[in-house]
């Protein structure tokens, strides 16, 4: 079976998951405990009230029906109208999402990029002090819980030492210009984005370093690396080239989850930090029975996981030949 | 003319409880376009003695002594770096015993033909490399346009060959096969062999062939060292071990591979393990299995004696080559329950005492 035939084949498995995923969605939202109308009533409504938001949701309708209009919602990205914000629920969370993704996508390329360079260095000079230094950093790291870390890293560089400010994702007061650069670009905004990043980072780090660290081991016992050594290849192409090329290849799978699990944000990062982020959206529409908001959050939350395994499953087929389109 | 000359050499392995002594003072020399086969089994030290020559050996071994002189070079005293540049495989290069194992599985086998020509030839380029990678897979019976697959998509035969191209890109003086064919079944094996005899001599390139196997030997090596041990215990022409040989482990060994005597005697095995080479001390190290050990050969380390056209056996017993011959040919000689029995009391428990300590092949 041909690269394309299983491209194709994979795009067809990725719609019926989709399928799926929203499909459990919706019978889950139904399947509620207690009157499956009562999260969408607020305290003090009169009956009049009641039956009008009923119909206006068209929790009136047979079920069937329901699952239509849903699937039509969710198709043309219309989630309706947030209870509490009163806005379009697509513009609060593309918002929120977006501040979501610089952060989480900072602190994963950060945490992605060293601990795949550590894990390969520490199983390139195994049973060395780099490599036993290195397994207590990373363990240390891993297990710290995130809101310590971001609690020390605020005393220290914003209280005691006054470099970063202290919430937050821009001086109040500042500019806030239209464009992706102008937002997300500037220092302002980049000395804020910093130690939530960076808390992030030290969170995510342990993984891909420890997991490096070991398939490096096993790949270093391969005969081909005893036969790239003989060609007399320098040890830094037989450790790129070769080991450490080889070994990226389970990180890659670990990789795609990790990040689609990332962008539902971190609650606890984001309340530390006060990031207005997905993560605190998500907690405090589920709190205030802001039904669409939750339920867009959810969808794009299984979306991304859905689409992140999509790729990790596509890159492993460039980057593995070996791979069999099965 | 002698391209290798391999004096006293002594490569150990640091071990929780000492040095193990994977070769202990072996001497060997090869000439131009000379295949010697190093036969032995595994955990005898014959690939640690075939590895040090290029120095290709884990980070807990060490050459302690000895020298190693290749073709004016002395390979010993080389940095790293000089190692790499001026020895390995533009010298010497090698075959595993597993060619599919031998490439790295995400690289066409072309590119890797072609990484290592240019690393060595700077101004080679790309396109001379890839061309020479085709013209050597054609010259070894595949199709050139394969130079393009990867290792998984090649067969183990075709492997192989794959990996005799890659060991000859840069016509090396030496190559280090080691068991080139145990993988492969038996008749794509004799044209493997058949393909590396044929390039072999139009290089006129030198092979150490590694192996357990007496029949491969035979029928490939002009001159065979039998290694036990960590010792070279008898080496000589081809000829001469499989037709007339005085150790009595290469006794041992020839009857447990029928097709290269003469008569359909029935396959007999050597009782007993290689030794642990953990501080092994005086005295002849095939001793615990060998039926000929006499009390001197528990207590003085043989020295190699000669016994004319560089046939030369480390054995006290090697002049009495009637009675071994005759002796060694009989199954009774080689029975197992005899094993504890020949041991002097007194050494016994020492022996029992010593760690396991697994070697590198
Ligand atoms: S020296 Fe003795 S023990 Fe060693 S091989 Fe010869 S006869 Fe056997």
């Amino acid at each position: 079976m041909g690269l394309r035939a299983y491209v194709v084949r994979r795009c067809l498995q990725l719609v019926v998951t989709f399928w799926a995923f929203f499909t459990l969605l919706f019978v889950l939202f139904r399947m509620m405990p207690g009157d499956p109308t009562s999260m969408f009533i607020m305290d003090g409504m009169t009956p009049e009230q009641r039956e009008q938001r009923i119909a206006e949701l068209g929790l009136n309708e047979p079920l069937h029906v329901q699952y239509i209009e849903y699937v039509r919602q969710l198709l043309t990205g219309d989630f309706g109208q947030s209870f509490i914000y009163n806005d379009p629920v697509t513009s609060i969370i593309a918002v929120r999402f977006m501040n979501t993704i610089v952060l989480m996508a900072t602190a994963l390329i950060f945490a992605y990029i060293i601990g795949i360079t550590f894990g390969a260095l520490m199983g390139w000079w195994r049973d060395s002090r780099f490599e036993r230094g290195g397994i207590v950093v990373t363990l240390v790291a891993r297990s710290s819980p995130e809101f310590w870390v971001g609690i020390v890293l605020l005393s220290v560089f914003v209280f005691w030492l006054g470099w970063f400010p202290s919430s937050g994702m821009r001086t109040t007061g500042g500019e806030l210009g239209g464009g992706f650069v102008a937002r997300y670009g500037s220092l302002d905004f980049l000395r804020h984005l910093f130690l939530p990043a960076l808390t992030g980072a030290i969170a995510y780090l342990a993984t891909p370093t420890l997991l490096m660290r070991s398939t490096m081991l096993d790949v270093l016992n391969a005969d081909f690396i005893e036969i790239k050594k003989a060609e007399g290849l320098p040890e830094r192409t037989v450790l790129y080239k070769h080991a450490a090329r080889n070994s990226i290849l389970p990180i890659v799978t670990v990789a795609a989850i990790a990040t689609g699990t990332a962008m539902g944000g971190s609650v606890v990062i984001e309340t530390v930090f006060n990031w207005p982020g997905m993560g605190r959206e998500m907690v405090s529409a589920v709190n205030n029975n802001d039904y669409p908001l939750a339920m867009a959050a959810f969808f794009l939350m299984g979306s991304v996981v859905i689409i992140m395994n999509f790729v990790a499953d596509l890159a492993y087929v460039y980057l593995d030949p070996r791979v069999e389109y099965e | 003319m002698t391209l290798l000359d391999i004096d006293g050499l002594k490569t150990y392995y640091g071990a929780d409880d000492g040095w193990v002594r994977a070769t202990d003072d072996a001497s060997l020399s090869i000439e131009r376009g000379e295949t010697v086969g190093l036969v032995g089994e595994s955990g005898s030290g014959k690939t640690t003695l075939a590895k040090s020559i290029i120095r290709l050996l884990p980070d807990n071994a060490e050459i302690v002594d000895g020298s190693i002189e290749f073709d004016g070079t002395e390979i010993t005293e080389l940095s790293d770096k000089e190692l790499r540049r001026q020895i390995r495989w533009s010298e010497i290069s090698m075959i595993p015993q597993n060619a599919m194992n031998g490439f790295d599985p995400v690289y066409t086998v072309g590119d890797q033909i072609v990484e290592v020509i240019r690393h060595h030839e700077d101004d080679t380029s790309k396109a001379e490399a890839r061309e020479r990678g085709r013209e050597l897979f054609d010259d070894l019976g595949i199709d050139p346009d394969r130079i393009d697959d990867y290792p998984h998509q090649f067969s183990g035969g075709m492997a192989q060959r794959a990996m005799i191209a890659l060991a000859l890109a840069l016509s090396p003086s030496l190559v280090l096969a080691d068991e080139p064919t145990t993988a492969l079944d038996v008749v794509i094996q004799d044209r493997i062999l058949e393909t590396i005899k044929e390039m072999q001599e139009e290089l006129n390139s030198a092979m150490i062939m590694i192996t357990h196997d007496m029949s491969v030997v035979s029928e490939t090596c002009d001159r065979i060292a039998v290694v036990y041990g960590g010792r070279i215990v008898e080496i000589a022409d081809a000829e001469t071990i499989i037709t007339n040989p005085r150790h009595p482990y290469t006794l041992g060994l020839r009857n447990a591979f029928p097709d290269i005597s003469d008569d359909d005697q029935e396959l007999i095995s050597i009782p007993g393990t290689p030794p642990e080479l953990v501080d092994p001390g005086e005295g002849c190290r095939f001793a615990p299995r060998c039926p000929f050990a006499e009390e001197e050969c528990w207590e003085v380390t043989p020295q190699p004696e000669s016994y004319g056209d560089g046939h030369q056996v480390e054995c006290h017993r090697a002049d009495e080559i009637e009675h071994l011959q005759a002796e060694a040919g009989k199954k009774e000689t080689w029975r197992e329950q005899d094993l504890g029995e020949r041991k002097p009391a007194e050494t016994v428990d020492e022996q029992a005492a010593e760690a396991e300590v697994e070697l590198d092949d």
